[in-house]
């Protein structure tokens, strides 16, 4: 515990003031917004957007100004937002919007694309199949934009770690410090690594209570994973968009041992809700003796649709869950491959 | 019964090597002389697993003396390939190319059906019952090395009996329970529940409501898992006691027990706008109408709706009428909690006091379900919740309007439904409250695959349903 704190106190000190303030966004909730929080300007169902609270940023010629926001409802000076309850209404010229606090789904929806990212269905679903709780140790390759991480490391913290490699040097490094702004930068380690090539190393040998990869080979990171995973074993999960990796997976993970190794699609449906008003034609009341067309209407009905969207995403990719046995009931069939045999 | 499980016996003979096609049982009370029933109508001792380390597996044998009197042996990793015959020799077996010469006349066995019930009987070991079987097939070798393998696969599945115990997880708890009866738990399928916690928002130290009924605590099990030592789990009942199935067989620690508070919902609204008057009297009050009001519900319930769950139940306790068949799951619960406050060391005088119902002794102590009203009360009267979960029965409105004025503004809540239809009227009620925003009304697709070489597609079965989420998030906006 003491290692703990001493270590926080170290990554606060090297930070500028404000920095200190915001440490706590993405981990525990707070009552009014500050300078230098993380929040998401809920501005209408379909328009979020993630801001960090500057009153002040630097214009094009580099001068300090207002920082001001334009949004759809209308221009927000960001320093009005200091003071103000998180969840409360901010009034803008145009309309409102709502100051929330960051979450994970919600960083998921808004967050700066650097790669193709995992949406919130598949993201529940890896937790749930990863058998995360708080205090697991897990492996995340590659980490990509970082939407998964957040979730990732809202499951395992505070006690948990996460370990998360990417092979591109840049995306490692802006994943690294957007986890310290978002105030949960102790509960991850990101490397610059090829997990494929290097594998995990020897930092997390035999400690991972959950692997996960997301990577264009995934079978090359097979062996590394067991070499990653604790004596007791563990859960595996790769994500992958095409059937042929699955395919190449999945035999690779039958061959080290794997159980359980089952292949499974998440895609989720949002319904439009709306309440209509529908005419109801009379053909009761026709008579032999009417002339001509005469529409006769009865009174309309109000019903409640639920209609499914126009289009949806029809594939995100196939999650391929696998649990390791522990060592003393593995039985890899693949003994030339097999890396850990005790 | 109790049922306190301390180990998932998962029952299958190809695990080891296929995906995913072993059927689960939960043990109930785990004790030493606990008997568990497999395929067959025979009860199994289990004592032998006791002091073993989780994940070993056990060969059902039968004994020598009798017929169909088995008992568990433990296997070796060695024991396990050699028992399986397309583990042990791959590729030994001529087949044919395709079925244009098999004829499905009903002579391709040899052997008649008495003489396949007398190998078993003579205590012939599984492997011989199918290499026998293979003998005296006439089509056997004339399949594609494909169907051979769908043949032996079906064949191990029906003689081979292995078990292997594993530690609980939520994952398999949510698994077995879905397997077992989906009505049990209203069609909550793991998707879905992975769903919630997510739109939950559910941090490890966070403090959450719960209101569930009908699931079986199943819920609230995966909201407690994620909940460390600092989070709080405000489970909210409408009966005596909260349905805990699911909390019992995840083996708790004393750490996670220490996070859940159940109370019961009149109790605690009671509480809270302050309106109780002594404790005496809120104890003889509230029970005889919420115990009613829970019979009559699970009555019609039964006996209008879900005519499978009265069946299974009806099979469990056989001879019993309807109304007993309620009786018999009120007592049940009243059991769990028997069971529960037994492993506190409260032992008998508790035992008492939860057959002869609330209001007895209590003048004197406060008892269990009063103190943990008070905390609940206390808990979130002090602070507001970060979230609110509803997994239930009932209609969800008039209870999300109750509970949602105790979460706190930029928290989010859930309602699940395994119908659209309340979730609908709940949206358009919601869409007219100032107070909430960003209502969605959802369903997740689950689809689960084949993966062999050459042979993949997704299952040829699949769920129709997991059912429904309504998510929100609740705000200030200043307005009533």
């Amino acid at each position: 515990m003491i290692c703990e704190n001493y270590t926080n106190i170290r990554k606060i000190l090297l930070f500028r003031p404000h920095d200190l303030r915001d440490i706590m966004s993405f981990h525990t909730h707070k009552t009014s917004i500050e300078e230098g929080d993380t929040l998401m300007l809920y501005l209408s169902p379909s328009s979020l957007l993630t801001i960090t609270v500057n009153s002040l940023t630097k214009n094009k010629h580099g001068a300090t100004v207002e920082n001001i926001l334009q949004t759809t409802q209308g221009a927000l000076k960001v320093r009005n937002l200091i003071g103000q309850k998180y969840g409360s209404r901010i009034e803008l010229s145009k309309g409102s919007a709502y100051a929330l606090h960051p979450t994970p789904e919600l960083w998921t929806v808004t967050l700066p694309h650097r790669t193709q990212i995992i949406y919130t269905p598949d993201i529940s679903m890896i937790l749930f199949q990863l058998e995360l709780r708080p205090g697991c140790i897990v492996i995340e390759s590659g980490t990509g934009s970082g939407s998964l991480s957040h979730a990732l490391i809202r499951a395992i913290k505070p006690s948990g770690h996460l370990y998360t490699f990417d092979f591109h040097e840049h995306r490692a490094s802006v994943a690294r410090s957007e986890f310290q702004s978002h105030g949960v930068g102790d509960f991850v380690t990101v490397a610059h690594q090829d997990v494929c090539q290097n594998g995990f190393g020897s930092e997390v040998e035999r400690k991972a209570d959950a692997v996960f990869l997301d990577l264009p080979h995934p079978w090359e990171a097979v062996p590394h994973a067991v070499n990653a995973m604790k004596d007791s074993g563990g859960r595996l999960c790769s994500f992958s968009p095409c059937m042929e990796q699955v395919q190449r997976t999945c035999e690779k993970l039958r061959g080290l041992g794997f159980v359980e190794i089952s292949t499974l699609e998440v895609l989720i449906k949002e319904y439009q809700v709306s309440a209509r008003t529908m005419s109801v034609m009379d053909l009761d009341s026709i008579n032999a003796n009417d002339n001509g067309p005469n529409a006769v209407w009865k009174d309309p009905l109000k019903i409640v649709s639920c209609n499914a969207p126009l289009t949806l995403a029809g594939h995100t990719g196939y999650l391929t869950v696998a649990t390791l046995p522990p060592l003393l009931s593995r039985v890899p069939i693949d003994s030339v491959n097999g890396t850990n045999q005790g | 019964m109790g049922r306190n499980p301390a180990a998932v016996v998962k029952g299958s003979p190809r695990k080891r090597t296929t995906s995913f096609d072993g059927s689960f049982i939960p043990v109930e009370r785990f004790v030493p002389t606990c008997e568990i029933r497999l395929k067959w109508p025979i009860p199994v001792m289990l004592s032998i697993v006791v002091g073993k380390p989780v994940w070993t597996t056990y060969r059902m044998e039968q004994k020598k003396n009798g017929k169909r009197n088995y008992q568990l042996k433990e296997c070796s990793i060695q024991d396990l390939k050699s028992d399986s015959i397309t583990l042990s020799n791959p590729g030994a077996l001529s087949s044919g190319t395709d079925n244009r010469n098999i004829v499905d006349d009903g002579s391709s066995q040899k052997l008649s059906m008495e003489e396949i019930v007398n190998l078993r009987d003579e205590g012939l070991s599984s492997k011989e019952i199918v290499g026998t079987l293979i003998e005296n097939s006439k089509t056997f070798h004339n399949k594609t090395e494909y169907s051979q393998q769908k043949y032996l696969k079906k064949k191990e599945k029906k003689y081979f009996e292995y078990v292997t115990v594993r530690k609980p997880t939520v994952r398999l708890i949510a698994e077995i329970m879905f397997r077992l009866d989906q009505g049990k738990i209203m069609g909550l399928r793991v998707d879905t529940l992975s769903q919630i916690n997510t739109a939950v928002n559910l941090h490890s130290h966070g403090k959450y409501i719960v209101y569930e009924s009908g699931c079986q605590g199943l819920a609230s099990a995966s909201m407690l898992n994620g909940l460390s030592g600092e989070g709080r789990l405000v489970l909210v009942h409408s009966g005596n006691y909260p349905q805990k199935h699911a909390l019992l067989a995840l083996n708790l620690t004393e750490e996670q027990e220490n996070c859940l508070i159940s109370v019961n919902i009149y109790n605690l609204l009671r509480k809270l706008k302050g309106t109780c008057g002594s404790e005496t009297q809120t104890a003889s009050v509230d029970t005889t109408p919420v115990k009613e009001g829970v019979e009559s519900s699970d009555v019609s319930f039964e006996k209008e709706v879900d005519s499978s769950e009265v069946s299974v139940k009806e099979a469990l306790s056989p001879g019993q009428s309807l109304e007993n068949v309620t009786d018999t799951s009120e007592t049940d619960v009243k059991d769990q909690v028997i069971t529960n406050s037994d492993q506190e060391s409260t032992g008998s005088g508790k035992r008492k006091l939860s057959e002869s119902g609330n209001d007895d002794g209590s003048a004197k102590k406060k008892s269990r379900w009063e103190v943990e009203t008070d905390r609940a009360a206390g808990l979130l009267s002090s602070q507001k919740a970060d979230g609110l979960v509803l997994v239930c029965r009932e209609h969800p409105s008039s209870i999300l309007n109750a509970l949602l004025p105790l979460v706190a503004p930029s928290r989010n809540f859930v309602v699940y439904n395994q119908c659209r239809e309340p979730l609908l009227d709940l949206f358009t009620e919601l869409m007219k409250n100032p107070n909430v925003i960003n209502v969605r009304l959802t369903d997740t697709w689950l689809r689960y695959y084949q993966v062999e070489s050459n042979r993949t597609h997704p299952l040829v079965n699949m769920t129709g349903s997991g059912g429904y989420l309504l998510t929100g998030v609740v705000v200030d906006s200043g307005e009533k």
